[in-house]
């Protein structure tokens, strides 16, 4: 077999090989962690699991590398929220910089996390939601532009189109456009069975010195990956 | 009509709705797990106090929050435009909001509630409001 099939991380530190597809799939299916997958030199599958035991110290220098202080990756239940929440002010006291920019970095660290609770508390099939609210990760880090909070989830690929436009529409206003956006979208009727008020996304504009950054990758035809990263 | 008491957690503020002195307070950030069901009966409570409220009596209401997630923004207007209703109607309601004098943000989302209100509303900034 030939060409790369898939990489979920370059750091190797743990190779079993493989015989056959059948072998790596259900090894896969046994155990959940990162893992890869090359073809070897005798065309058959080379397959690896990353087991996080092993690794931390390798993930550590993942997240130094990319400026990430804080990162959490799982369920965002209310006590995690508050939890990391106050973990993040904390952190942030520490250092030099204005109540305003901990304030602001809290408040999109909170949108963020709040966002991706309420988006698979919305979908109505069981498996739909677990599987999204397994999926969030948030991470809070600097770069020499200032603070940043990153945050991802899976997402059902239908949802994409409608964000897309919604995320395109905000970066395309300025400062008084979106507080023109936000007072409009605070006026609307609720939609029924949401625990948002669909704020959150113009809010985090509102806060960020930069267009909102994002990205959406296809896992597969029914679930995509969004990330989103504000820098404040 | 009772008094409204709930106790500050983490994510929620403490709230003290007194229909006797005609006093009501909420204080402390606001982010819960769900801010609509947390602001629901504060917003009930409201709505019958206002409607049994006589003309001349004055009602005060205050607001010292540090932070207010979106969601929870949306319920504050929700209350806000009640009492505006309220005082738009003859009532006299008076809304007074403190901020910490370093919390700029707390003062901009009070000034903005403010804009699309009617209703007396005094902005102040202390020096720890926590206090």
């Amino acid at each position: 077999m030939q060409g790369l099939y898939v990489i979920k991380t370059n750091i190797v530190s743990y190779l079993p090989v493989f015989e056959d597809l059948n072998e790596v799939k259900s090894s896969l299916r046994r155990q959940k962690g990162y893992y890869f997958l090359i073809p070897s030199k005798n065309g058959h599958i080379q397959g690896g699991l990353l087991f996080m035991e092993v690794n931390l110290l390798n993930l550590q220098k993942t997240l130094q590398n990319n400026g990430i202080l804080i990162s959490f990756a799982g369920r965002f239940s209310q006590e995690i929220i508050e939890e990391l929440g106050d973990a993040v002010k904390k952190y942030l006291e520490t250092e030099s910089i204005s109540q305003n920019e901990i304030y602001n970095v809290f408040s999109v660290f909170i949108e963020q996390t709040q966002n991706i609770k309420n988006y698979s508390a919305l979908k109505t099939d069981c498996l739909v939601r677990e599987k999204i609210a397994n999926s969030g990760i948030v991470t809070i880090g600097r770069s020499d532009a200032g603070h940043f909070v990153s945050s991802g989830n899976i997402m059902e690929s239908k949802d994409s189109y409608a964000l897309v436009q919604k995320l395109d529409i905000i970066n395309g206003l300025d400062r008084a456009g979106l507080k023109r956006l936000y007072k409009e979208q605070m006026k609307k009727e609720m939609v029924p069975g949401s625990t948002g008020a669909g704020l959150g996304l113009i809010d985090m504009a509102r806060k960020a010195s930069q267009p909102l950054k994002y990205s959406i990758d296809k896992l597969d035809e029914e679930f995509h990956f969004f990330t989103l990263k504000v820098n404040i | 009509m009772q008094i409204l008491h709930i106790e500050s957690t983490k994510s929620t503020p403490e709230i003290h709705f007194d229909p006797i002195s005609n006093r009501m307070q909420i204080k402390g950030q606001s982010y819960p797990e769900n801010a609509f069901k947390f602001y629901e009966p504060l917003l009930h409570w409201l709505d019958e106090y206002l409607q049994q409220l006589e003309q001349e009596v004055l009602v005060e209401l205050y607001f010292n929050m540090p932070y207010i997630n979106t969601s929870s923004s949306k319920c504050m207007m929700m209350m806000l435009e009640k009492l505006d209703e309220a005082y738009q109607s003859g009532k006299k309601v008076m809304i007074l909001w403190y901020y910490d004098e370093d919390n700029e943000t707390a003062m901009e989302c009070a000034e903005e509630f403010k804009e699309d209100l009617l209703v007396p509303f005094q902005i102040t900034k202390v020096e720890d409001s926590s206090q």
